[in-house]
């Protein structure tokens, strides 16, 4: 994927870039893994100027709930997913991105500025989850009292205006009133006046929800022709599976913390040593999992008692290696002659990344 | 989107070669300051609620009026079956003593009222006394300054001061923030590379024009309701009702930018601060904003000449130049403590 940070364009804040080679995690992986550390030292050769966006151990607190806890994360370019279940941090971290928040211990900065300092909004497009506009406006108009909002002249505030709605395919539809846009015309019109002036840091809130599969395309699209024009690009997601269609690069929240950061592939290879979870469907589930507890790569069967909506019983079968496991599970239906159901590989979905990361709680 | 690849690239590519000139926080505030004024020209439905609340109580002012309600001779007497005028008329020597023979008054003559031939001393002193109701009913100036200070006081400092005026200025003030709270977009400017106490400011700039507009054009109306005594009274006070408006703009926009629930907190500050605080004796109504505006008023028609003591509730009115520094002070100092208090405070949606 082209539009992929660059190698050192996420890595955990006092680390060398190049020692990226396995993804860190909050204290759940072997010791050779890379740790989140404070920013005592700095190897990386980025020394001229301050990192597009740091978060140095950044804590949040709302009252008596800690919302993000010593965060430590430098972002440099490219496209970052950053993914977690609800409540996760993912929104507070990001308004503290663009300086809707203030962290209660830490700093955050844009190129050194401190993001509660109004400057650093200036080099910060943020697009919001909220899906509240001044509906009464037309897309156009509200774009243009955006941009003039950030201080441009009218011809200025007009020039951008069309500049932006051409680019997020909006500049034949940006008459109407904002209150009759469909979902992704929102979605369009959000990213649009966060492009207004031009910033190089993009922070996204969801940009992809209640959007139809047509409409993510075209965005998922846009983002990577942005991420190519040298956009930096942070995007919140609950959905790790949209995200993998545009980066590699993911950040997972979990409880506040940075849970994991480095490439999916990364990721995934940190889940050798974990369980992965089955759910089969299939006609005499004891019988079966009897049978399953036999193979080498089972760790545990779970026999589901039969519900009364459901058709059949089903087992939980938690294995070791996915691939041999399955190899040993066709063999096992074919030989028995196994009444299968259903076979659901429940942890083979992102979400399950997220869960096993999350020590079970991150499932969403 | 597919096809317009090409068209997007170029249309990015010209953005960044184009000359482009650089963004000015001036400015920013200047079109928001404007965009708060638009704003509260499109949320129609605050202004109407207040059209309406100003209508019910220009029809009733004028209705009084048209009754002559603000006029001592056609008020109601105490402890009596007509008129003042008709009092005075009925207590006067000859139409006392038509009633004593036999007239139709003779069934409301008081023990005090009989007259008493048998004792001309007595009776001179009596027909005196009662006679005096007859003069005031004859002394023009009399009548007009207890009509002056009726409607002052009932219209002006309980009603339009007590009543109207704060909640005008409450439903705009109070919206300037507000209402993107509600409709959660305030998001879009507190992403704007505007400062956040330059963002409190400029709501309150923009949202000022409407208070003193429905503030002061209200007023006029009211007044210009009350006939020839609503018009010397809005000439008269015209600037107290100003002052006021500010200061409250200042006080709801506070309000606004504090509470998640200001029409709620408003309405408490007006009726049970504002209304009760006020009207207290002591010094506690020193505290009070309404206090301050009507101390304007109460000396301004002191200065007149007008029968002040017909206000009891101002008998403790501080000076003129007290009540403008107050309310100067509160205005200027509520709106710096806005924008400091503004400047540290997050704005969360999700809550």
């Amino acid at each position: 994927m082209s539009n992929e940070p660059s190698a050192s364009a996420l890595v955990p804040a006092g680390q060398n870039p190049d020692a990226e080679t396995a993804p860190s995690t909050n204290g759940k992986l072997p010791s050779s893994t890379v740790q989140y550390s404070p920013l005592t030292t700095h190897h990386s050769p980025r020394t001229t100027s301050p990192p597009l966006l740091l978060f140095e151990q950044v804590s949040k607190w709302y009252g008596t709930v800690l919302a993000l806890n010593q965060v430590t994360l430098e972002l440099t370019g490219g496209i970052t997913g950053l993914v977690g279940a609800n409540g996760a941090g993912k929104s507070t971290l990001l308004r503290m991105a663009n300086g809707q928040l203030k962290p209660t211990m830490g700093r955050v900065t844009v190129r050194g500025v401190d993001t509660w300092d109004w400057r650093a909004r200036r080099l910060v497009g943020y697009c919001p989850d909220v899906d509240a506009f001044y509906e009464d406006l037309s897309g156009r108009r509200f774009v243009w009292v955006m941009a003039r909002l950030c201080g441009y002249t009218r011809a200025e505030a007009t020039r951008r205006t069309e500049s932006v709605l051409e680019r997020v395919g909006m500049a034949d539809r940006a008459d109407r009133k904002l209150r009759g846009y469909s979902k992704g015309m929102r979605q369009r019109i959000k990213l649009a006046q966060a492009l207004l002036h031009d910033p190089e840091l993009l922070i996204l809130d969801e940009p992809l929800s209640g959007i139809d599969p047509i409409g993510r395309q075209e965005l998922l699209e846009l983002f990577q022709k942005l991420a190519a024009q040298g956009k930096c690009l942070l995007i919140s997601s609950h959905e790790l599976e949209a995200l993998e269609k545009l980066t590699n690069h993911v950040v997972i929240m979990a409880r506040g913390r940075i849970a994991a950061v480095g490439t999916l592939q990364q990721i995934r290879d940190l889940l050798d040593d974990h369980p992965l979870s089955v759910r089969i469907d299939v006609t005499g589930a004891r019988d079966v999992a009897r049978q399953l507890l036999a193979m080498p790569e089972v760790l545990a069967v779970d026999v589901a008692p039969k519900l009364p909506g459901e058709p059949t019983e089903c087992v939980v079968v938690k294995a070791r290696n996915p691939k041999r496991f399955f190899e040993q599970f066709g063999k096992l239906v074919v030989e028995h002659a196994l009444d299968v159901r259903r076979l659901e590989p429940l942890d083979e979905s992102a979400h399950a990344i997220l869960g096993y990361l999350l020590g079970g709680s991150g499932k969403t | 989107m597919a096809d317009g690849t090409s068209s997007q690239s170029e249309t990015a590519n010209r953005q960044s070669e184009m000359p482009s000139e650089a963004p000015s926080a001036a400015r920013a505030w200047c079109v928001l300051v404007v965009q708060s004024f638009q704003r509260h020209w499109r949320v129609r439905q605050m202004g109407w609620v207040s059209l309406a609340l100003l209508g019910v109580v220009v029809f009733w002012v004028a209705l009084v009026t048209q009754r002559g309600g603000w006029d001592l001779p056609d008020q109601r007497a105490r402890r009596s079956f007509g008129t003042y005028r008709q009092e005075a008329e009925r207590l006067r020597p000859d139409s006392r003593y038509d009633a004593a023979a036999g007239g139709p008054n003779e069934k409301l003559l008081r023990p005090h009222e009989i007259p008493n031939p048998f004792n001309p001393t007595e009776d001179a002193l009596r027909s005196l006394v009662l006679s005096v109701p007859r003069a005031v009913m004859n002394s023009e100036k009399f009548l007009h300054d207890w009509g002056f200070m009726t409607y002052s006081r009932w219209v002006v400092h309980l009603v339009f001061f007590g009543f109207v005026l704060p909640l005008f200025t409450l439903s705009y003030a109070s919206g300037a923030f507000g209402t993107d709270r509600e409709s959660r977009s305030l998001v879009w400017l507190m992403t704007r590379p505007i400062p956040r106490s330059a963002i409190y400011l400029a709501k309150f700039v923009g949202t000022l024009p409407w208070c003193l507009a429905f503030g002061l054009g209200g007023f006029a109306a009211v007044c210009l309701a009350g006939g020839p005594l609503g018009r010397e009274a809005l000439a008269r006070y015209w600037p107290a009702a100003a002052a006021a408006t500010v200061a409250f703009a200042s006080v709801f926009h506070l309000v606004g930018a504090i509470f998640r629930r200001p029409v709620v907190v408003g309405l408490i500050y007006v009726f049970f601060f504002e209304a009760v605080v006020a009207a207290l004796p002591g010094s506690l109504k020193l505290l009070s904003l309404t206090f301050y505006a009507r101390s304007l008023m109460y000396n301004e028609a002191a200065a007149a000449g007008y029968p002040v003591d017909m206000l009891p509730a101002m008998a403790a009115a501080v000076s003129s130049a007290t009540a403008w520094w107050v309310l100067a002070a509160a205005a200027v100092g509520i709106n710096l403590a806005g924008m400091w208090l503004f400047a540290r405070s997050e704005y969360r949606d999700d809550v």
